[in-house]
This record gives C-alpha cells, sequence and structure tokens, in this order.
C-alpha cells in the first residue's frame, strides 16, 4: 500500500504484561505525517501503556514499532527524544525556579568553556516561541506562568528538540476554555507542519473538534480505528465501554427507597477537586461513585473521612450532626475507609498480617497496656479463615502476599471494626476475577447485614454490577444521579465526561 | 559452605535472636581477637583481652547503651535524633552545677537528669510531631541549644561530680561497686550494666508488647495506613521523642559516674555511636523494623571498638571517624537490603 510512505509511526502487534496482567494484547497504532489522532478508552484499556512501550519506559514484549518506516525499538524516554518522538506529560516535567529558556535547553545548554551562555539560550528560545507563534519571555521563571504557558514551553521544547511524533496526554485537564483554544490553535500548526500527533484525553467534544482519527482501546486490546469526522460521540463510547459484560448487572435497587439515610453530606469542599459535593447514603445500599480518573471521588470520600482537610460542608451521621476532623474522629463515627492504594494508605508492609488485622481495633485488644497476642492471632486467623486470605500465617509479613489477599487483609482490619458504613475505594483494583468475585459477595453480604457502602469504582460493569444508585463526578462535581434501574455505561460516560455548566447530549 | 550457612541461620536458637543479631555477635568475637594480635603488633605488645579492658568497654558502653535505648524508639518510628549526645551532657551539667553551688541534694541531682532529657524530649517530639517539622533539622537544632543551655548555665566553667568518699558520692555505686577483695585486688560489680539491662528490658516490653510501642513501629513501617485506621500518629510518635529525651538525660547518671568531668559544649560524638549502635543491632534507619536486644549488642560494639583503638595505642580520633565510617557502611548495608528485597 502506497499510504505507507505517508506513515510515521506503525506499532503492530504490541503485547506486553505485568506478573499477573496482560496490559496490552496485539495492539495496533498508526499514525501519519500531519495528522492528529486520538486514543481513546476508559482507565485501564492500556492507552498509557501502549505510549510509554513506545517512549522506551517500558519494553515491549512482541510486536515491531515502526517509526519513519525502519525499525526502532527505544530503551529511554531519551533516546525516543533523540529520535524525535517527544510526550507532553498530564504532569508537566518542568523545574519551577528555572527560566523558561533554562527549562528548555536543560540537558544541552549552549555553552563556552563550563560557563552557560545565557544570552544564546534565551535569543534561540525567542526565535523558537516566534515561529510557533507564542508570547513567552524566554527570561521570565517557570512558575511564574500559568500552567497552559507552561504547557506551551513543553510542547515548544518537543519542536525544538525536531520532534516529529508529538504525544499529548491529557493536556486539557488543568486548561480554560480560551487556553484550550490557544493550545488547539497550536496542535493546527504542527499538524500543517507535517507532524504527527497523539492526542489522549477523555473529552468527547475535543476530540470531535480536533483529531482526524480514532483508535479506541479496550481492557488493553485494540478496538477500533475510525474516522473522527464520519463517526458519532454515541459509536466512539460504545466503542470504548462495550465489552461482553459476563456479569449481569443489577436491574433494580435492592434498597427500599425509604430506608433511612444513615449519612447525609451537605456541601462539601476540599481543595480544588471537591467543589460543594453533597449526597446521601441510605441503610443497606451500595452507593456507586463513577467518574473518570481525577474527577474528585477518591478526594471527596477522603476528605469525608478527614484524611484530608476540608473548607467547608456539614455531615449528618443518623441524623446527627458530626464533626470529622480527622480519620481518628471518622472511625469513632462508625465510618471505615478502604483505600484505593491500599500500599501506600493501607497496610504495614514488613508487619505481620494479624497486626495489619487489628491496627484500627487495637484497643479490643489490651490487657491493661499490653497487647493479648494469643487474642490478636485468633482473631486474625478467624479472618484468614473467612475471607480466605492465602498466607502461610498470621505472623507473615503482609508484604509476602498477593495484591487479592493484601485487600483482604485491609477488609479484615475494617471488619473487625465493624463500622457501619463502608468506603470502598477501587476495591478491586489490581486483583485477579476469583478475588474480584469474593470481593463481590462480602460487600452484598455487608449489606444485607444493615451496612451501608460508598463504592468508587472506574469500571463501568463494576458500577453497575454492584450499586443500588450511582453518582458520576466530574472535575470535583457531582454531574449527576442515576438509579440503577435506568443507568446505562453510555449514561454515565456521557455524565463522566461533561464539562463544568455543559449540557450533555447531542454532538 | 554457603548451604551450611543459610541452615546455620535458619535454626531455631539463631531465627529467635534474629540472624543479624547472631552475625553481629560473630563480628564482636572476631574483631575483639582481631584487636587482641593488632594490640600486641602495634602496641609493644600489649594486651586487649584483659579485666581491665572489659571493665573499661563495660562503662563505656552501658551509657551509651541507655542513649541507643532511647534513640531506637525514635528511629522506629522513621525520625532521627542528633541531640542526644548534648542532651546527655547538658543534663549532667546542669544537676551537676546545681548539686556544687545550689547545694542540691544527690538524690534530686540525679532525679533533675531525666527531667531535663525529658524536656528536651517533649520539645523536639511536639516540633517534629505536630508541627510536621523533618526530624533531622529539628534535631540539629537542639543540639545546639542543648549545647547553649549546657553553656550559659555553667558560665562555660567544666562540672566536676563528686569523687567517692566525698560527700555526696554515693551515686557512683549505681554505676560500680567496688568490693576489695582478700587478694588486694578489687573486684568491680558492674551495677550500671544490670540497671542498663533492667531498663532494656522494660524497653523490650514497650516496642513489643503494648499499644504505644505496637503504634510507634507502625508509624515507622506506614504513618499514613496507622493514621487512616483511626489512630491519633502525633501522639504517639512524639512519646517516642519524650522516651528518647529522658533515657538521654538518665544516661547522664551513668555517664558521670565513670568519668566524674563534663565540659560544656561537647557531646556529639556520642551522637554517631549512638545511631551506628542502634542500626548495627538491626533496627532500620527507614523505621518500622526495631529490635532493643539488637541495640544493646550494637551498644557494647561501639564500647569493645573504642577500646580496641585505645588499645592499638591509636588516639581516639580515629574512634570518631571509624564510628562515622561504620555508620555509613550499615546505613549502607540496610538500604541495600530493602532495595533487594523490593
Amino acid at each position: 500500500m502506497d499510504l505507507m510512505d505517508e506513515m510515521i509511526l506503525e506499532m503492530r502487534g504490541i503485547c506486553k504484561s505485568f506478573p499477573g496482567v496482560h496490559a496490552l494484547t496485539d495492539v495496533h497504532f498508526d499514525v501519519r505525517r500531519g495528522e492528529v489522532h486520538a486514543l481513546m478508552g476508559e482507565n485501564g484499556a492500556g492507552k498509557s501503556t501502549l505510549m510509554k512501550v513506545l517512549s522506551g519506559i517500558y519494553r515491549k514484549d512482541a510486536g515491531t514499532i515502526l517509526f519513519e518506516g525502519k525499525e526502532v525499538e527505544f530503551h529511554s524516554p531519551r533516546e525516543a527524544l533523540e529520535a524525535g518522538i517527544a510526550i507532553v506529560h498530564q504532569e508537566l516535567n518542568l523545574i519551577g525556579h528555572l527560566t523558561v529558556a533554562q527549562n528548555l535547553f536543560i540537558g544541552r545548554e549552549p555553552v563556552r568553556g563550563v560557563m552557560i551562555r545565557d544570552n544564546d539560550m534565551n535569543a534561540e528560545a525567542r526565535k523558537l516561541f516566534a515561529r510557533l507563534g507564542m508570547d513567552i519571555d524566554p527570561k521570565a521563571r517557570m512558575s511564574s506562568l500559568t500552567v497552559a504557558k507552561q504547557q506551551m514551553c513543553e510542547i515548544a521544547k518537543a519542536v525544538s528538540h525536531n520532534a516529529k511524533l508529538i504525544i499529548f496526554d491529557e493536556p486539557t485537564a488543568a486548561l480554560t476554555e480560551a487556553e484550550i483554544e490557544q493550545l488547539f490553535a497550536l496542535i493546527r500548526e504542527l499538524r500543517a507542519g507535517g507532524c504527527g500527533l497523539v492526542y489522549i484525553s477523555h473529552r468527547m467534544d475535543e476530540i470531535k473538534e480536533i483529531t482526524d482519527r480514532v483508535t479506541i482501546m479496550r481492557d488493553g486490546r485494540y478496538i477500533d480505528t475510525l474516522i473522527t469526522a464520519d463517526s458519532t460521540k454515541e459509536e466512539i463510547i460504545s466503542g470504548m465501554v462495550g465489552r461482553v459484560i459476563y456479569e449481569d448487572p443489577k436491574t433494580e435497587s435492592r434498597c427500599p427507597s425509604d430506608a433511612p439515610v444513615v449519612l447525609k453530606v451537605e456541601r462539601l469542599n476540599a481543595g480544588k477537586l471537591v467543589r460543594d459535593v453533597s449526597f446521601e447514603l441510605r441503610k443497606g445500599e451500595i452507593l456507586g461513585f463513577a467518574g473518570l480518573v481525577g474527577a474528585g471521588r477518591t478526594e471527596t470520600l477522603r476528605a469525608l473521612f478527614g484524611a484530608d482537610p476540608k473548607q467547608g460542608g456539614e455531615i449528618w451521621i443518623d441524623g446527627i450532626k458530626t464533626e470529622i476532623r480527622s480519620p481518628k474522629d471518622a472511625v469513632k463515627a462508625g465510618i471505615s475507609y478502604l483505600s484505593e492504594d491500599r500500599k501506600r494508605y493501607g497496610l504495614m508492609l514488613q508487619k505481620g498480617v494479624a497486626e495489619n488485622t487489628t491496627m484500627a481495633t487495637l484497643k479490643q485488644f489490651l490487657k491493661g497496656v499490653f497487647i493479648l497476642k494469643r487474642k490478636e492471632k485468633d482473631a486474625a486467623e478467624q479472618y484468614i479463615g473467612s475471607l480466605t486470605i492465602k498466607t502461610p500465617g498470621a505472623d507473615e509479613p503482609v508484604m509476602n502476599l498477593s495484591g487479592g489477599n493484601q485487600q483482604k487483609v485491609v477488609m479484615a482490619k475494617w471488619l473487625l471494626r465493624d463500622s457501619s458504613i463502608l468506603i470502598f475505594d477501587e476495591p478491586t483494583r489490581g486483583i485477579d476475577v476469583g478475588a474480584k468475585q469474593e470481593i463481590y459477595e462480602l460487600m452484598n453480604r455487608l449489606t444485607e447485614e444493615g451496612k451501608s457502602i460508598i463504592m468508587i469504582s472506574s469500571e463501568l460493569v463494576e458500577i453497575l454490577r454492584m450499586s443500588d444508585r450511582i453518582i458520576v463526578m466530574n472535575e470535583g462535581r457531582i454531574t449527576g444521579e442515576l438509579d440503577i434501574s435506568d443507568a446505562t455505561q453510555e449514561k454515565i460516560m456521557a455524565l463522566a465526561t461533561r464539562r463544568d455548566g455543559q449540557k450533555g447530549g447531542a454532538a | 559452605m554457603k548451604n551450611g550457612l543459610k541452615r546455620f541461620l535458619n535454626c531455631k536458637p539463631v531465627r529467635a535472636i534474629g540472624p543479624n543479631r547472631v552475625v553481629l555477635l560473630c563480628v564482636m568475637i572476631f574483631l575483639c581477637l582481631l584487636f587482641q594480635l593488632f594490640s600486641a603488633l602495634l602496641n609493644r605488645g600489649n594486651a586487649f583481652l584483659t579485666y581491665e579492658r572489659a571493665v573499661s568497654a563495660v562503662n563505656y558502653g552501658y551509657f551509651i547503651g541507655f542513649m541507643a535505648l532511647g534513640a531506637t524508639f525514635v528511629i522506629a518510628t522513621g525520625g532521627i535524633d542528633f541531640s542526644i549526645g548534648p542532651v546527655m551532657f547538658t543534663a549532667a551539667l546542669i544537676s551537676g552545677y546545681c548539686f556544687q553551688r545550689y547545694n542540691l541534694p544527690m538524690g534530686a541531682a540525679l532525679l533533675l537528669c531525666p527531667l531535663i532529657g525529658m524536656i528536651f524530649g517533649c520539645v523536639g517530639g511536639f516540633l517534629v510531631s505536630y508541627l510536621r517539622l523533618p526530624s533531622f533539622i529539628t534535631s540539629l537544632g537542639l543540639m545546639q541549644i542543648a549545647k547553649g543551655i549546657g553553656s550559659l548555665f555553667t558560665k562555660t566553667q567544666n562540672v566536676s561530680w563528686p569523687a567517692e568518699t566525698d560527700p555526696g558520692g554515693w551515686f557512683r555505686k549505681l554505676s560500680n561497686i567496688r568490693i576489695p577483695l582478700e587478694n588486694g585486688r578489687v573486684f568491680n560489680l558492674p551495677t550500671g550494666l544490670l540497671i542498663l539491662i533492667a531498663v532494656a528490658v522494660l524497653c523490650a516490653v514497650i516496642l513489643n508488647t503494648t499499644r504505644a510501642g505496637r503504634y510507634m513501629v507502625g508509624i515507622g513501617s506506614n504513618r499514613e495506613a496507622v493514621r487512616l485506621s483511626g489512630v491519633d500518629t502525633r501522639r504517639w510518635e512524639m512519646l517516642a521523642y519524650v522516651i528518647c529525651g529522658t533515657l538521654a538525660g538518665f544516661a547522664a547518671i551513668f555517664y558521670v559516674g565513670c568519668y566524674t568531668t563534663v565540659i560544656p559544649g561537647r557531646g556529639d560524638t556520642f551522637n554517631n555511636e549512638v545511631i551506628a549502635a542502634c542500626v548495627m543491632g538491626g533496627t532500620s534507619m527507614s523505621g518500622g523494623v526495631a529490635s532493643i536486644l539488637g541495640t544493646l549488642i550494637g551498644s557494647l560494639m561501639i564500647a569493645i571498638m573504642q577500646e580496641g583503638i585505645l588499645s592499638m595505642g591509636l588516639s581516639i580520633s580515629f574512634q570518631y571517624a571509624l564510628t562515622a565510617l561504620i555508620l555509613i557502611a550499615v546505613v549502607f548495608a540496610d538500604i541495600a537490603g530493602r532495595r533487594r528485597k523490593n
């Protein structure tokens, strides 16, 4: 095919697995010169992994990468950059204390002897900005620029490396409307100049506006490549979420609508990602929190739990107004929080299963000031049995356990506490199917016992399978609430990608 | 050979004490033999393994030991304390000065020592746990403050504690009881060592069997996990510094019991020795792992090295350099071991 001549990048049959997970299976992806190619998929679909394979952060297990017609394999982002592939990351890799020009030329400063020639550097930067139509002072300190300007600098840096392929990883996450327009103007200019561009974003309207083709990924597999102009939003979304649902989603809420409200949150505010969040939780209910990564779901529930400071908001538990200033207050009030990152927030990795299990309830195991180790071990062993935690013994350091079993240890800790409200933050992340099933069953059993659960999950299948009611968040706000009886993946995705003040719907 | 070693390290008594401690004990024995050899070679046939050297090593070992026991708590929480040595000296200076100048009864002067240490521990602990200052900087600052206060209080004069025969000299019996034997020689009963062991047992009980110890080690292992379990981590972290300060003050009693004279503005050389003793004993600088028995053996090791260097006829400056070198080496071993595990 003579189209091949136009291809700047071709990735064929890329496979990559991590211990226990097939992150990428036989993925295809190509980019033409002068094209903006969107890469779309749910969280965990494998977009970032694919880009990391391309830029040399990960090594592929199988497949070929052709860049400008030659087979390549990069071993570091630096090699990729030298070959002409640049990534503009979501989190910017800039040094705030240095000037714009110093950031642009870091690692390749023009020197005379050992002295850096700042004047040459500034002149060079000024030329570059003029070419790209950017209005940025090379001598300004990077930290004094807006996020949008910083992003421009990152792009200019890519251009100054003569990048022929530039990857944008959610570039608009932190930008305002006007700044996005600026960014798009620049992207169009680069496209006209013959650059290949990869655009990763969850925002459907941006995809429609700026990209030429869309490649959809799901569960680490290639699904389809569409011409953006010829396809509708709905087509793209159904490609992203339309996996075969192997478990039936819940069709109606098991929680009676007149069940008492056990938790009421009003106008909760904390940092940038929790804005005026209000919701209620009923007895025996599983309330699903859906949304994209960074939508503010974890931040909301951490603020509720007292793990992070809040700037405002009222919390009622069983109808009583409750002050929660620290996790200690929350635990006392009968709330448990199973963190999304169990290694960082849930477990003492060098310590044994028993020690981790009793961390939230140590007072029950005291005689005077002494810990009753026998009783502690008995309790741990009881949960090792009932949750089928696979461990050589109650003293085994939890770092030697698998992810699923570690998660069960965290669960044991909170089950022992017997709280009436449990927050499960991504309870099945990084866990194999069998353990997942057990965790779902456990959650159902808990609600049958009259406990109430808030579940954050980025997996729509999980949300639809477990929740009685669903709250969708985007950019720190609740964008919608759905009863399980009329919730669909498409409806949730539409709410999750809706921008502030925008009414969802037509393309 | 390698298998045999593995089997040895996995056998029951070794596991009970901890392989780390067993290796340390072996190194200690090896070191003693080495010192014996080199003392003879370098220092005109001098012997290392003598009764006098043993007494001297034990004397040095136990005031270091008290400080190291305290430091074990702080290091277990993932912190560090560089104010231990100067705080110990300041406690000795102030209480000794009060005894000399203000006729404070000896009993009260002795009580004053741990009290002063405790005050420093409270201040440091508050700064680190409630105000979230880095323990490294906080304790360096406190070290200078302790030195300054000690110097100001004594007007930069040395303070000498009374000799055994002087009034108030009875306190020396806390460190050593000298029993004259019939053949004219003196038997030295190391009461200080006995007290050290008693305090160590107490520390081990606190660290291993109480809620306080569980939380302190937990904080060192994963502060966030402990906090999110509903524990007020600040309170327990502060407690570690209070214990550390109190024991540093307590160590002063045993320092003056053997060495009599305290010089203002000193004491920082003990920091390295104390921290090295802890880390050698298997307490991890990154927190979460602590061993009281290890700290005791580590302290003894430090004392033996000090004696060994003197025995070989080398200057005490070697001791400072060597301790620092060993500290760096054991911390490296600790970190490298952790990295390999991950």
